[in-house]
């Protein structure tokens, strides 16, 4: 924490001023912790099968109710578009492949575990918190619902158990931290029956990655999402075709939590007492519950903000 | 007293807060990755390793570089006694293949192996699927492939994956209990050996090629692209695989039910396709050759080459003249290049028509017929000023 002076301290009616100024300081504490061997997982999209395999042991790992294997065969959920929720931690989608109709594309989502995580540096509380290995982890104890991870995710991976809001859950793909613990491999990727999901040190991953755009350049487009995205994150992906028509976002190489972290060291910094700032959240989380239907619409309208805020 | 809370709250709080998030600070330092993962070590090439002792080999034993590629294989001294030339061509294949290298997770599969080779000429032939696999022995998925998932080198994929990526590139609409289940791993109580014996002597079809082909493009060289198929692959000899061999099995297969497999399938190819398989030959040739106004009649020899087939000619296998090489060789007009007995006195001249006279008898075949070429008039004018031909003959005109 910054050292405070008197005059600071009666600077905190400019403080709305001084938030935007302290954006440009960036989550730099997270940086030191990092693992030189920190994990990451190469999604192949050009390997994948589409089996949502991945999405049932995603289920199983996580205590999440679930039918039989055999269901998942079903493909008419590619119809619609989905994202990860608080049942489903990881969704398998499917767009068109113009260079062969009969071969779909299919895109596995989760949460990217970023290198410079929004959402842990959003989270005022210290919920959610990034693993020396480079997994995002976190403790439903200390989560207070305030929901500012999902806003700050630019990927809209956090989701809400909305039935829960007094004794509230954040949801998202947890690197199958348990399962790692035991030394055993993320779920999804011991399922996998293509290995489209390869696991290992991230910089392991991401050599591979680069060899396969080298060795096959007629298949795939030479971008590596997740290499530089946000500050790069853990889960990389390749793909034969461009990732903005993979309904993967545009992002820019600078991490995120310029935004989100300036609204919290702000408060830090200029001394408001958390009191004040529970309440203000607490209210923010009755008036938005209360339109909890809306509620989807209304993140992507955030969403947007905070895009066009970042550029 | 009211003053002390107030400070005293806020400072509570604070010191919860401050505590709380240290706390999950060293919780990082704790955290321990079990998973490890370490780097590739390159294997030791052992100086007494032959062709057929593939166990010791891995790519490696032979590749110095991690991703050897056409341009830059990364070869290091060869570690062989002596050179294998053969390469494996996909009749030599086995009817079946039994993989059942993972058995221990995973029930065994009966692989139709001949049905798949028939066709893999279409497709990149054995290397398709058998990649990275240079002369001599076929070595086995396992031989490069680890079994384990969680495994150090990364680099190349799983034997679980490495399996799964051949059949399900095709086989991608395949469901567990409609595919995967069904045809391929065998279900507990399977009688091996009923299923081994169902395999036997089943061949892929026979596949129909049109005859010839019709397209209507919006070229300005000409409307109508007539191709025929036939020619080329009867009467030119072009191998299917000359063209058609980056052929996706799923063309055939997905497109239409199984009672038309006996129909030709139409294969959809951009417009630089389409050009780029023709130009392999034809680059040479001006658009008109294949664009037109109308639909081109098929190929005649009198009509393509300048040199109509008579009576004697035309009754010949195409090889008798050409041989059997592919593309077909072009002939010169040299009657004596193919007839190498045609000399004075064996040629019989009365095939020609004409019925030479005692005098030409005589004469050697150059010097009517100078430079050899029988395409043109003959030369009367060494021996006689005031004669030509037709105007006089030789002899006299009779039956061919
Ligand atoms: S299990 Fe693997 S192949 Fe199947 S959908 Fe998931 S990522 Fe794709
Ligand atoms: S993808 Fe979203 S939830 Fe996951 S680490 Fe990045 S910011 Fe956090
Ligand atoms: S790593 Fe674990 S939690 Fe994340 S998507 Fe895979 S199975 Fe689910």
């Amino acid at each position: 924490m910054k050292n405070l002076n008197r005059r600071d301290f009666f600077k905190t009616t400019a403080f709305g001023v001084a938030l935007a100024t302290l954006g440009a300081k960036s989550a730099k504490a997270s940086d030191k912790m990092l693992s030189e061997d920190r994990i990451g997982v190469l999604v192949d999209t050009a390997v994948c099968v589409g089996c949502r395999h991945c999405e049932w042991a995603c289920k199983v790992a996580h205590n999440i109710p679930t039918t039989d294997l055999d269901t998942y065969s079903d493909n008419t959920v590619f119809k619609e578009y989905r994202r990860p929720e608080q049942t489903a931690l990881t969704v398998v989608n499917e767009f068109e492949n113009e260079k062969n109709s009969l071969l779909p594309i299919q895109v596995k989502t989760q949460c990217m575990h970023c290198e410079r995580p929004a959402c842990v540096s959003a989270c005022i509380v210290g919920a959610l918190t990034k693993e020396e290995d480079g997994s995002i982890i976190w403790n439903d104890d200390k989560c207070i619902g305030c929901r500012y991870c999902m806003v700050a995710c630019q990927f809209q991976i956090p989701t809400y158990d909305y039935d829960r809001s007094i004794d509230p859950h954040i949801r998202k793909c947890d690197f199958c931290h348990d399962r790692r613990k035991e030394g055993q491999l993320p779920a999804c990727v011991n399922i996998c029956p293509n290995e489209a999901l390869l696991f290992g040190k991230r910089s392991e991953v991401l050599r591979v990655a680069k060899n396969r755009i080298k060795r096959k350049s007629d298949v795939y487009v030479n971008h590596i999402y997740g290499e530089q995205e946000v500050g790069g994150t853990s889960w990389i992906y390749i793909a034969s075709k461009n990732f903005d028509k993979l309904k993967m976002p545009t992002l820019v190489k600078n991490p995120a939590p310029g935004i989100s972290e300036s609204i919290q060291h702000g408060i830090f910094a200029y001394f408001i007492p958390p009191v004040t700032l529970y309440a203000l959240l607490r209210t923010i989380m009755w008036v938005s519950t209360r339109h909890k239907d809306k509620n989807s619409e209304n993140l992507s309208d955030i969403h947007k903000d905070e895009k066009g805020e970042e550029s | 007293m009211k003053k002390i809370l107030y400070i005293l709250i806020p400072v509570i709080i604070i010191c919860f807060l401050v505590i709380t998030v240290s706390s999950s600070q060293t919780q990082l330092h704790k955290q321990e990755n079990k998973v490890t993962v370490s780097k590739n070590q390159n294997s030791k090439i052992s100086d007494k390793l032959t062709a057929y002792d593939v166990k010791g080999f891995t790519c490696k034993s032979c590749h110095v570089n991690e991703y050897p590629t056409k341009n830059d294989p990364g070869l290091s001294d060869c570690p062989r006694e002596y050179m294998v030339s053969e390469y494996r061509s996909p009749k030599e294949g086995p009817d079946v293949v039994v993989i059942n290298d993972m058995s221990d997770n995973y029930s065994g599969v009966v692989f139709s192996h001949k049905l798949h080779s028939q066709m893999s000429e279409m497709s990149g032939g054995c290397t398709g699927c058998h990649h990275y696999n240079t002369t001599g022995p076929v070595l086995n998925c396992r031989n490069c492939h680890d079994k384990n998932r969680s495994r150090e080198d990364i680099t190349v994929p799983d034997l679980k994956a490495a399996y799964h990526r051949q059949c399900m590139t095709c086989h991608k609409q395949w469901t567990l209990e409609n595919g995967c289940n069904t045809q391929c791993h065998l279900q507990k109580g399977t009688n091996i050996e009923q299923v081994l014996e169902s395999y036997k002597g089943k061949e892929h079809p026979k596949v129909n090629s049109p005859e010839k082909m019709l397209w209507e493009t919006n070229s300005d060289k000409g409307k109508m692209v007539t191709f025929f198929h036939d020619e080329h692959n009867k009467l030119f000899r072009i191998s299917c695989n000359t063209c058609h061999n980056q052929e996706n099995c799923i063309k055939c297969h997905e497109k239409k039910p199984r009672e038309d497999y006996s129909k030709p399938v139409k294969i959809q190819k951009s417009l630089e396709e389409h050009h780029s398989r023709c130009n392999n030959c034809h680059s040479g040739n001006s658009c008109t050759k294949c664009h037109s106004g109308q639909e081109l009649s098929p190929f005649n020899h009198g009509k393509s080459t300048g040199w109509t087939l008579n009576s004697y000619h035309n009754k010949l296998e195409c090889s008798k003249c050409h041989g059997n090489s592919v593309p077909i060789k072009k002939l010169d007009r040299n009657c004596n290049s193919c007839h190498k007995n045609f000399t004075k006195g064996k040629f019989d001249h009365k095939v020609t028509g004409i019925y030479l006279s005692e005098v030409h008898m005589e004469l050697e075949c150059k010097d009517c017929h100078t430079n050899g070429d029988f395409s043109k008039a003959p030369n009367c004018k060494s021996c006689h000023d005031d004669k030509s031909y037709p105007a006089q003959l030789p002899g006299t005109r009779g039956k061919k």
